[in-house]
């Protein structure tokens, strides 16, 4: 039952009292006395203590008032305060500002003390143990972040140049020169950048932390459809815009969200429909911001809607990554936005989205 | 309409890259002369010379972000020190595959690079920007 490699400090202006409960707890303990707040401050200084007890009526610096200093210089030992008498003003005090683990009155009984001391061991220890889980599994996560960015990039580049090469045989002429390879090879090429892209979407959404800024609607809703009807002009996009109100909020994350959701709508339109349309709807309030994507396109079956927002989830029909929409939800996560779907295989799909105004 | 006797300076550690820019910049006839280097270092004396030497300096240079040792900050860096009778006249656009909204933001921020483009090089962008720039 004993423990000998537990550190205690006992602070006590009494040298009996230090003397006693050397007595009792020299064979359990590797124990260090100080005779006030300022000799316990020096041994701190040179011993990792884990336990400290300090008696709280002594003449200049009370228990309280040492536990109170050592709050930000010694945050880790686990603090018991031995009283003489139950002064409940100084326990109140104590406990909103000194971080004590226990109080003991004086004079103590051995056993409640031993228990007591042990208990705050355990404790010490289970403070130190989860700290280091949480620094390991930080890093651990960092170097996953950092891995899966870091691939990405080195995986992009040369992917570029295969880019580069099938534009400079189109400028050159060569484009049908063997068939269907060169676009062949460029279908293969933009998809494995899309999935690239994708990759790097969600590890920017892990990692960035939430910044607020101003967010014109007016502006960046046209953007992001220009940016993505580049190559397909097809379908008709029709955009209401109702901003009013300043709004702020995550510029990052609301073009990712928008971004997947408009290029969702161009994606998945109904390959005999000549009409294809997409509408752009948004409402900007004092609260929040409203946005509706409606399409004609093929919708959605039934019994997959509560599945679209989930990892790697794609219908058959279609050559998704099955990553859009799952980015969309993790991002509409880290800003509380909301999202709602409704769709039927006659009409198309609207996706509704509602993103706090942070204003 | 731009290409009355200018040079493009083209920065990049990959070959391949280089090869591919120089190659669109050629077929568009926007330059004269291609330059080519394949470091920061490279370019730098090459600059260093061509102003020793009076030869004809660039107008324009295009730079990627990502290069072993120094890197396209590090070369601004080093770039921004050289005599005025380059600087004001030669313009420099910075080129990465970065998707990064981080380094998108520093490139255009820094003197003297009007703008990042992204790779693949498009040529209808690369026209675009020097149109708004070289128009006279």
């Amino acid at each position: 039952m004993s423990a000998p490699n537990v550190r205690v400090l006992y602070i006590d202006d009494e040298e009996n009292n230090l003397q006693a409960f050397k007595a009792s707890f020299r064979r359990q303990y590797e124990i260090y006395t100080a005779i006030s707040a300022a000799e316990g401050l020096k041994v701190l200084q040179n011993i990792p203590i884990q336990v400290i007890l300090a008696d709280q009526k002594m003449p200049g610096t009370t228990g309280v008032e040492f536990f109170k200093s050592i709050t930000d210089t010694y945050p880790d030992p686990i603090r018991i305060l031995l009283t003489g008498y139950t002064d409940i003003e100084a326990l109140a005090d104590a406990i909103n500002h000194g971080d004590i683990y226990r109080y003991i009155t004086k004079p103590w009984n051995d056993l409640e003390l031993h228990n007591s001391i042990k208990n705050a061991y355990d404790a010490y220890k289970a403070k130190i143990d989860l700290r280091n889980k949480v620094t390991e599994l930080e890093k651990t996560n960092d170097e996953l972040n950092r891995f899966i960015y870091s691939i990405s990039h080195e995986l992009r580049a040369p992917l570029v140049s295969a880019m580069g090469i099938v534009n400079l045989v189109k400028m050159e002429g060569l484009y049908n020169s063997s068939g269907e390879y060169w676009s062949l090879i460029e279908t293969c090429s933009n998809k494995l950048d899309y999935y690239i892209q994708k990759t790097l979407q969600y590890y920017k959404n892990n990692k960035i932390v939430s910044e607020n800024s101003a967010v014109d609607f007016h502006s960046l809703i046209p953007d992001l459809i220009d940016l993505h009807t580049y190559s397909d002009k097809e379908t008709t996009f029709t955009v209401n815009i109702d901003q009013k109100e300043a709004f702020y909020g995550d510029a990052f994350r609301i073009e990712v969200i928008l971004g997947n959701l408009i290029s969702n709508a161009i994606k998945y339109q109904k390959e005999t429909e000549t009409n294809k349309r997409v509408n752009v709807n948004a409402v900007v309030r004092r609260e929040a911001v409203e946005i509706t994507i409606n399409d004609n396109g093929m919708g959605i079956l039934n019994e997959h809607l509560e599945k679209i927002f989930t990892q790697f989830f794609k219908s058959k029909v279609n050559q998704g990554s099955g990553l859009g929409l799952f980015i969309v939800k993790e991002a509409l996560n880290k800003i509380n936005g909301k999202i709602t779907v409704s769709s039927n295989l006659a009409e198309g799909s609207t996706f509704k989205i509602t993103i706090p105004n942070a204003k | 309409m731009l290409n009355n006797n200018k040079t493009v300076l083209l920065i990049d550690d990959n070959v391949v890259d280089l090869k591919i820019n120089s190659k669109i910049i050629k077929i568009s006839n926007l330059f004269d002369e291609i330059i080519t280097c394949l470091s920061g270092e490279e370019a730098l004396a090459y600059l260093n010379k061509t102003l020793h030497d009076g030869g004809k300096l660039p107008d324009f240079i295009l730079l990627d972000i990502q290069m072993p040792d120094m890197d396209g900050f590090e070369f601004l860096e080093l770039y921004k020190t050289l005599p005025n009778r380059l600087t004001d006249h030669c313009l420099i656009a910075m080129l990465s595959s970065t998707l990064d909204f981080g380094d998108i933001k520093r490139a255009e921020a820094s003197l003297h690079v009007i703008k990042l483009l992204k790779k693949p090089l498009i040529l209808k962008e690369l026209e675009e920007l020097l149109k708004k720039y070289f128009t006279r």
